[in-house]
């Protein structure tokens, strides 16, 4: 029986619910271990000019205190651009960014040391808003610009838009949002005997851990293993900032021989690492009659923190998602990172997308607006169609193909009963004094691949043994999502063998090297294809063997390895009609050790196609699209702003699942997620760069009681779709953007208060937010500027729309 | 005297000093206690301040009679281990009595209830103190009731939904209780014989824990250690300790005086012990202020509630505890005690400051007496906070209109969240009272209201929204008085 298409438990999950599944902290204490600790900068910035250790390194139980001076390689790391020191040497960049690194026998004296830790400094104004950075031209990377084919010539584009019968424009606001996985950064090292640092990491990036260790203490890669049994929640906050912790707890290891831990306290874990960015956006909008866009252009700015990190990449993503699920036949895009003095912001689900679906996915609500349509039939007028040229071809060239998107959105408007309520929320509106309900559908279209070419790669180990069991070793890593269960099942169906006969290892650079992050949704494709790649060279080299063990000549069977069957638990010759020349799985691979058959391989996998050219921003840069589209219906209190959402829709084509208890728990889950960061996650910082929300007391996540009274979750298939591990599709982050039809219904809400007054709401969608929103709506003497051409763009560098050169 | 406190731990007795009782109860489960006993990693370490319910363990304690245990689910990150003395902790660890996985274990795993897995332990020991608590009932619970019940539960994977189907997938009935996983008549006999001791426990470099099980006790520990904190649910005492801001070096806990325990109703008057947690305080009010107990649904989580009191909340004077402003418009008086004899404080002078009362070092508080209001009175009580439930408010109201027909006789409007103590707001008041109750008078004292507030921006919001909420919560409450009053009507 196939294992895979079936909704089995999580492989983790008799752990999850007894608390034996051990995270870093749940460990064993390793002896002589030492705890270690940090003292951060005490300022967003400022130039270091002293560091005095001496009364630290007084306290009793102290055993190391570590500058920056105690590192064995250049103080410089960083995924794409390295201008990130491990400890501060001479430039406070964020507040709280480490400076000097503690370890001892206990905490109380790790803490006690801490605070004897004399830094001198300078202090600085720090630049904490993007408009801010954008007028000192604090830039990290180049301006990135997209063109659409046709949307070259300057003169021809603004054409469009004189000519044009509709315009809106405007400047889009959306805030960050904390990854909040409930296990903090944390690590473990511990020396082996030859010297080599073994790392225990909470890190969804093994290879990027071991690099980074090997960096900072000054040796080869060789000399360092980073092993993951299992992360406590990650969202991309694991895929580069986990790379701190591990360097601190290796140098304490290096330095003095001892095992070294270290579990960043959330309050900490929240004030340091990065989030997903803040977002700034220029954009104006021709269209028609029928709301039927014309031609888009549309100026992202991020703040990107201190370093780059990845911001440079999580941009990319966004330009190349401003689209969402639309053909705009004339676009340019363009995007600036901007460099601040807060932590450096980072890779989170989604990964820049959910930035660059919401400012189309608002405009089409203000097209909606000024028409005085429904927005989901200006939606539903602008989707790409799949297989009319005319409508297919994305602003950086790609084919949108094979897709049901139209199919979605009719099948998803008639399940959700979407006219029906239109109908009943116009009613309730002209009654109500008090609430004003809302409504919205909207799409997502998410490309799967990373858009870095060579991230596009994975390695598997497969060992079976001579009882016939499997372990399987890949470079992804566990964080919840199910990676470690669908690759199970996707390995026990290659042998025919039932779960329990396959045993997924920790990941660990050990067995898997070279790996890229699991992140950008594509962990199962990738490892899963790689695992798949290595199964079939076993059974390669199985079926010859086998070919020949059960050739009879009495039966007139020659040997034929196309012949031999590998399945439910047995080895066998299907064109041999005597069941008991079948042979159990577990006695074929003991005889086949006998006869020196190699049991084990290496599987590699390389995504086919991909590729884009960021010159010329053009390219195929992803494999395929996952799509989806959700309806939300929210009340707003038009008194307080308290907003309660009432009922949501999803239906997605993810293709054929592999797991659809994991799948559906990815698609709800990541929509839950999505729905925090439009609604309450609002993260607050003082004017000195200090974050103010930094535990669930203050930054307020979902709760269970945020979830809709009616939620429905369904599937669509999509026959068309061919490619990829069995048919499936990634589902990681698409689900998230869905979460945008909860702040659109809840713009949908106060557009009735506003009855035509045009308005501008920014994402998160707190009480406050369209409390103040509506406030406004009420006093004429405040008004926004009107939704026309030039709009409420701000005459500022930020605010004008770049031309493209 | 007692100098050491007697709890179990998943059915294993457990006799410690003052080190181990001033711990809180995660770090206690979780370290190693001696050489070969096993740490309880089970019980998980997320926020470490009583909001993700990671920690969450079951806690039981003897009924009044003496012959069950009842359990209740409390935040482990916390509660301090002294306030476990009497008590049978059960930690996830401690469902393997039941020889595999519990039935909700098997629900969870089946439905797709965990992901990373990090906060499930303390989704299972939740649904399993709403089991408990449902005892034997023969119907599964409700959606409603588990999404109350979880809500002091944070999980970032899953989105709830299939936990939420898991759990409504079961009759409690279903699901092996406490009493029956573990031998409890041997701890009731050994509870019973500590019987109504008082524990100190001192350290030879001045720490000090003393745990009184009567008034008197209580006052005379109060008056020989002037500078002890005292501690009754510890719910906000824990988060300051998690966070550096207090340690409990000289502690008097006011939760084991039976006394202090009891609430009832006098007279006209509501009077509450200091002891009585809110959980307990809900179930007696919940029929009789239907509008407090709507807010109390929505203020803390059932962890909080189970350990938390309305004393402690009234004493921790911040000026968005969500229960003042009902206190303040009811003009309750708050009973304090010491040696030197009783004491009653009309709420409005209790507060003298940002988390300044009137209470001597040498007083306790013994009860809280609350006037209810008569039937010709009107009650409306507001929580505004970002997010709806487990959230700290921005700003909090509570209105009190007695009306005479269309009339309001007297108004009564108290303020939280917009400045350093609550407020009642005279002004708005005055322009209520003897006036028409319309949608112009409310909105006329709004605008008033506004005046007389002066909030700041803080992590919840900005001045100018607390300023509009202020404003606008008094049309909100015409609205949503005048709705309920017709249909009384009706």
């Amino acid at each position: 029986m196939s294992q895979v298409g079936t909704p089995v438990p999580h492989e983790s999950a008799e752990g999850h619910v007894t608390g034996t599944a051990a995270y870093i902290d749940d460990l064993p204490r390793r002896e002589r271990e030492l705890y270690v600790g940090f003292v951060g900068s005490p300022v967003a910035a400022g130039q270091l000019a002293a560091i005095d250790i001496k009364d630290a390194a007084a306290v009793d139980g102290i055993c190391c205190v570590l500058t920056h001076r105690d590192l064995g390689g250049p103080n410089h790391f960083g995924p794409i651009i390295s201008d990130e020191p491990f400890l501060v040497a001479d430039e406070m960049a964020y507040l709280g960014q480490p400076v000097v690194v503690v370890a001892g026998g206990t905490p109380d004296a790790v803490a006690a040391a801490c605070r004897r830790v004399k830094l001198e400094y300078e202090e600085r104004q720090p630049v904490l808003e993007i408009d801010d950075a954008v007028r000192r031209e604090e830039f990290i990377g180049p301006r990135r610009h997209m063109t659409s084919i046709g949307a070259e010539d300057d003169a021809a584009f603004e054409a469009v838009f004189t000519r044009a019968k509709h315009t809106v424009s405007g400047r889009f606001h959306c805030q960050g949002q904390e990854q909040f996985y409930f296990e903090t950064q944390a690590a473990l090292a511990e020396l082996g005997e030859a010297g080599e640092v073994r790392v225990i990491s909470s890190t969804q990036n093994t290879t990027e851990t071991q690099q980074v260790v090997a960096e900072a203490l000054g040796v080869g890669m060789h000399q360092v293993v980073c092993v993951c049994p299992r992360m406590g929640g990650a969202f991309g906050g694991k895929e580069t900032q986990s790379a701190l912790t591990a360097v601190m707890v290796a140098m304490v290891a290096k330095r003095t021989g001892r095992p070294a831990r270290l579990v960043l306290p959330r309050g900490v874990d929240m004030a340091i690492t990065g989030k997903r960015h803040q977002y700034r956006a220029n954009y104006r909008i021709a269209f028609d009659d029928a709301g039927r866009i014309a031609a888009a252009e549309l100026a992202f700015y991020s703040n990107g923190g201190a370093y780059a990190d990845l911001s440079t990449s999580v941009l990319e993503r966004t330009m190349l998602h401003a689209d969402n699920a639309y053909h705009i036949p004339l676009m340019r895009v363009t995007g600036q990172v901007c460099r601040t003095n807060l932590p450096p912001n980072t890779a989170f689900r989604g990964f820049g997308g959910p930035q660059g679906m919401s400012v189309i996915e608002n405009g089409i609500e203000m097209i909606a607006e000024t028409l005085g349509r429904d927005a989901m039939e200006v939606r539903r007028a602008n989707l790409y169609q799949d297989g009319n040229p005319d409508r297919s071809v994305t602003h950086y060239g790609q084919i949108v193909r094979d897709h049901v998107l139209e199919e979605i959105f009719d099948q998803l408007a008639e399940s959700s009963h979407y006219h029906q309520r239109r109908a009943e929320i116009e009613q309730f509106n002209r009654t109500s004094p008090t609430h004003a309900r809302g409504l919205a559908m909207s799409p997502v279209k998410f490309g799967i691949s990373f858009t870095t070419k060579f991230l596009n790669q994975a390695n598997a180990l497969v060992n079976v043994y001579t009882d016939g069991t499997v372990q399987v070793s890949t470079g992804g890593t566990e964080m919840g999502q199910g990676l470690n269960t669908k690759l199970q099942q996707v390995v026990a169906d290659e042998f025919g063998l039932p779960l329990g006969s396959v045993q997924m290892m920790s990941t660990s650079t050990e067995k898997s090297n070279n790996t890229s992050p699991t992140a950008a949704s594509a962990g199962t494709d990738l490892n899963g294809a790689a695992a798949v790649e290595a199964c079939r060279k076993i059974k390669h080299r199985m079926r010859a063997f086998a070919a020949t063990l059960l050739a009879d000549r009495d039966k007139g069977l020659v040997a034929s390895p196309e012949h031999i069957c590998i399945a439910g638990g047995m080895v066998y010759d299907d064109r041999d009609c005597d069941p008991d020349a079948k042979i159990s799985f577990g006695e074929f691979c003991n005889l086949a050790r006998r006869e020196r058959i190699d049991l084990g391989a290496r599987g590699f996998f390389a995504t086919p196609g991909v590729d884009y050219n960021r010159e010329t921003g053009r390219g195929n840069p992803f494999y395929y699209y996952t799509t989806g589209a959700a309806v939300a219906e929210v009340a707003v209190d038009r008194l307080t702003g308290e907003l309660v959402f009432d009922r949501a829709d999803l239906l997605m084509d993810v293709g054929k699942m592999i797991n659809p208890g994991v799948d559906r728990g990815q698609v709800i889950g990541g929509f839950m997620q999505g729905v925090g960061w439009v609604t309450n996650e609002d993260l607050r910082y003082d004017n000195e760069g200090r974050l103010l929300s930094t535990g669930p007391t203050t930054y307020k996540i979902p709760n269970i009681t945020d979830l809709p009274r009616e939620f429905n979750v369904d599937f669509i298939a999509n026959p068309m779709h061919v490619k990829n591990i069995r048919q499936s599709k990634a589902v990681g982050e698409p689900p998230l953007m869905l979460a945008l039809c909860v702040w659109l219904a809840a713009r949908n809400a106060v557009s009735y208060v506003a009855q035509g007054q045009p308005f501008e709401m920014a994402i998160p969608a707190t009480g406050e937010e369209l409390l103040m929103t509506m406030s406004q709506l009420g006093k004429p003497a405040t008004k926004l500027s009107a939704a026309s051409g030039n709009g409420a763009a701000s005459p500022s560098k930020a605010g004008a729309p770049a031309k493209t050169p | 005297m007692r100098d050491h406190i007697v709890f179990y731990v998943n059915g294993v007795r457990r006799a410690v000093d003052i080190d181990a009782a001033q711990q809180t109860l995660s770090e206690f489960l979780r370290s190693s206690q001696h050489p070969h006993s096993e740490r309880l990693t089970g019980t998980k370490i997320a926020c470490a301040e009583g909001d993700c319910g990671a920690c969450t363990v079951l806690v039981g304690k003897p009924t009044a009679d003496g012959k069950a245990i009842a359990y209740q689910s409390v935040d482990a990150c916390i509660a301090f281990v002294f306030q476990m003395d009497g008590r049978h902790v059960v930690s996830v660890e401690g469902l393997r009595a039941s020889g595999g996985l519990s039935a909700l274990q098997t629900a969870m795993v089946d439905g797709h209830g965990s992901q990373c897995g990090f906060c499930t332990p303390g989704f299972v020991m939740a649904l399993h103190g709403l089991a408990e608590e449902a005892g034997t009932l023969p119907t599964s619970l409700d959606d409603e009731e588990v999404r109350i019940g979880l809500s002091g539960n944070l999980c970032r994977c899953t989105g709830y939904l299939q936990i939420l189907q898991a759990a409504t997938s079961l009759r409690p009935d279903a699901i092996a209780s406490m009493s029956q996983l573990f031998d409890e008549s041997q701890m009731l006999s050994d509870f019973a014989k500590l019987g109504g001791e008082a524990v100190v426990m001192e350290s030879s470099d001045g720490k000090v824990v003393a745990v009184p099980r009567s008034l008197s006790d209580l006052i005379r520990f109060r008056t020989e250690m002037s500078s002890a904190r005292l501690v009754a649910g510890a719910t906000d005492l824990g988060v300051q300790r998690n966070h550096g801001l207090f340690e409990p070096v000289e502690v008097i806990s006011t939760c084991e005086i039976p006394e202090l325990q009891t609430i009832a109703v006098d007279g006209d008057e509501l009077v509450v012990g200091a002891a009585a947690t809110w959980q307990e305080f809900d179930e007696f009010i919940c029929d009789r202020l239907p509008e407090y107990h709507q807010i109390l649904l929505r203020f803390g989580s059932p962890q909080v509630r189970h350990m938390g009191t309305l004393a402690g909340n009234l004493a921790n004077a911040s000026p968005i505890a969500d229960s003042i402003p009902f206190h303040f418009v009811t003009e309750t008086v708050i009973e304090v005690e010491s040696t030197r004899g009783p004491r009653r404080i009309p709420i409005a002078d209790f507060y003298k400051g940002y988390k300044q009362i009137d209470l001597a070092a040498d007083e306790v508080i013994t009860r809280v007496r609350t006037p209810l209001p008569p039937p010709d009175v009107a009650v409306k009580l507001y929580k505004m906070s970002k997010r709806r439930d487990m959230d700290i408010s921005t700003v909090t109201a509570a209105f009190w209109l007695q009306l005479d027909g269309e009339t309001v006789a007297d108004a009564r409007v108290a303020v939280g969240g917009v400045g350093p103590v609550v407020l009642r707001l005279s002004q708005a008041e005055q322009s209520l009272a003897g006036g028409q109750f319309t949608l112009d008078s409310l909105q006329a004292a709004g605008a008033i209201a506004r005046s007389e507030v002066t909030p700041i921006s803080d992590v919840r919001g900005s001045a100018g929204y607390r300023l509009q909420l202020v404003e606008n919560l008094f049309a909100k409450c015409y609205y949503d008085l005048s709705a309920s009053l017709s249909v009384a009507v009706s």
